[in-house]
């Protein structure tokens, strides 16, 4: 048996900048993506990093570390090691984020400072997560594993980002091409995706009340995202295409027992009722497979194009709805448990349920749904028109998640 | 005159916000033993180990024996063993959930 105190759920006015924030960026992210030309931009066009980094690190890293100030104590089992230590990693993360976009658009001698700053709000965020684990007494469990090895290659990413700034800025010469291939891996397979996976075999289980179901697919999928991410970072080192080739295969393959673990947990689950929640994880697998499928095109084609059609769906599809998906939960429950919980026993109070504005956040799903694939179709046929429509949609889907969140943190 | 009846009344009154349904009719309840007429203890679990709530819920539930009159102590003890599951839980529980 584990004691549980307060610190699993640090006050909402030190986690609310995180979501508030990252919301916003998802809205100016997508708003920026009406600027790029994607009939005439390669990947490593700046315009298309400038609106990666915008994205990742803005929306997708803001929320996953908001998220983590509430999380790390409930997977590791213990209060964080020092969490007023969050006051101070967002607003380094923002300046990092904007220093590194506008780095990319206006002026690339800002990107060292940018990736800096980023690299010192992750540092912070380390400190604490490390020291947390330092104080596990428990036997590592799945969760706390995929924790651990998240964070040693977000640290490798990081440092590797550092490398391709000072690169791209003109200050050291490396290899741009291939080393940014392993800074992508570290940091969306290594970071974002294994957290997915730690993160995931908690609160699938936990918000679906499933029991009884097997975890073998998720250690599987783990082992080989982790020989994925090691395979292409070491090949984009030594510039080797075949080890990278092998890293590719490695994780869409971990990607496959991913979803199959998905699969396990959503047929054991007690509660069967397609609220929001779930919804969203169906619009999140199902971006996965489409990008997965087209993934297995890319190969046989070669076309370049389809890149572009797979980053869109893995970020705004995959991470954007899994993320949505899980602030529709995170934030009523803190909410509630700051406003609420003292008065349990007292008074009536509401269900976590009744703090979703139900018709806002269908919007929003429907809305950013459309907008994705929408978008998917404009990047596959090299239609600015098309891809300009999907992204409106996606425009209005971001104005209502944003809404949603307002409307929940204001809930009386 | 204290009996388990009334205790188990009382900790329904005791809501997963989560769920939306109380402990007892969740069958989280395990056990509530009362001992020398006015002294409870409970035994109860949790649907997941992962709770955030864990600490709070215990609490709710040692508050609300607490407000029975007669009771004078009570105790709250949590265990994963037998691990819950829907089973457990009362047919309108599992009905509104759709298990």
């Amino acid at each position: 048996m584990f004691s549980v105190n307060r610190d699993f759920a640090p006050p909402f006015k030190l986690i609310a900048p995180y979501f508030i924030i990252g919301v916003t960026l998802y809205l100016v992210s997508t708003l920026f993506a009406f600027s790029l030309d994607i009939s005439a931009s390669g990947y490593m066009d700046p315009s298309v990093i400038a609106w990666v980094h915008l994205f990742l690190l803005g929306f997708v890293m803001m929320v996953i570390l908001g998220a983590m100030a509430q999380l790390i104590p409930v997977v590791l089992e213990n209060g964080h090691f020092a969490v007023d230590l969050y006051y101070i990693i967002w607003p380094l993360l923002l300046a990092g984020a904007l220093l590194m976009a506008c780095g990319f658009i206006y002026s690339a001698v800002l990107l060292p400072f940018g990736g800096l700053t980023v690299l010192l709000a992750m540092l912070i965020f380390l400190l604490d997560t490390l020291m947390t684990i330092k104080k596990v007494k428990a036997k590592l469990n799945f969760a706390m594993t995929s924790i651990i090895i998240a964070n040693v290659f977000l640290l490798s990413g990081i440092i590797l980002g550092i490398i391709l700034a000072l690169g791209y800025a003109g200050i050291i010469s490396v290899n741009l091409n291939e080393l940014v291939k392993g800074h992508l891996y570290l940091l969306v397979g290594g970071y974002v995706i294994i957290t997915i996976y730690g993160l995931s075999m908690v609160l699938l289980p936990m918000f679906g009340l499933s029991h009884h179901f097997s975890s073998r697919p998720i250690k599987i999928a783990l082992f080989l995202m982790t020989a994925a991410v090691v395979c292409v970072t070491t090949a984009s080192i030594l510039e080797l295409s075949l080890l990278s080739y092998i890293g590719y295969l490695l994780a869409a393959v971990s990607l496959l027992f991913y979803l199959y673990q998905n699969y396990i947990l959503y047929k054991t689950r007690a509660r069967k009722e397609h609220d929001i929640y779930i919804k969203s994880l169906y619009v999140s697998n199902a971006s996965l497979i489409a990008s997965l499928v087209l993934g297995v095109v890319y190969i046989f084609s070669a076309d370049e194009t389809l890149l572009f059609a797979i980053g869109w769906l893995t970020f705004t599809g995959f991470f954007g709805f899994i993320i949505t998906a899980h602030l529709y939960k995170i934030v009523p429950f803190l909410i509630w448990f700051e406003r609420f919980s003292p008065l349990v026993g007292k008074q009536k109070v509401p269900m976590l349920a009744d703090m979703l504005p139900l018709k806002g956040a269908n919007a929003q799903l429907y809305f950013s749904a459309i907008g994705v694939f929408l978008a998917t179709y404009g990047l596959l046929f090299a239609s600015n028109d098309l891809f300009r429509s999907g992204i409106s949609c996606l425009c209005v889907g971001n104005l209502f998640l944003l809404q949603n969140i307002i409307y929940i943190i204001r809930f009386k | 005159m204290l009996n388990e009846e009334i205790i188990y009344q009382a900790i329904a009154t005791v809501i997963d916000p989560e769920v939306g349904f109380n402990l007892v009719e969740m069958g989280l309840i395990y056990d509530v033993k009362i001992i020398d007429s006015c002294d409870v203890v409970v035994t109860m679990t949790l649907s997941t180990k992962a709770c955030p709530l864990h600490q709070m819920i215990v609490e709710w539930v040692k508050e609300a024996c607490q407000r029975v009159d007669e009771v004078r102590e009570c105790e709250v003890n949590v265990v994963w063993e037998p691990q819950w599951n829907i089973t457990m839980a009362d047919e309108n529980v599992k009905k509104a959930l759709g298990a």
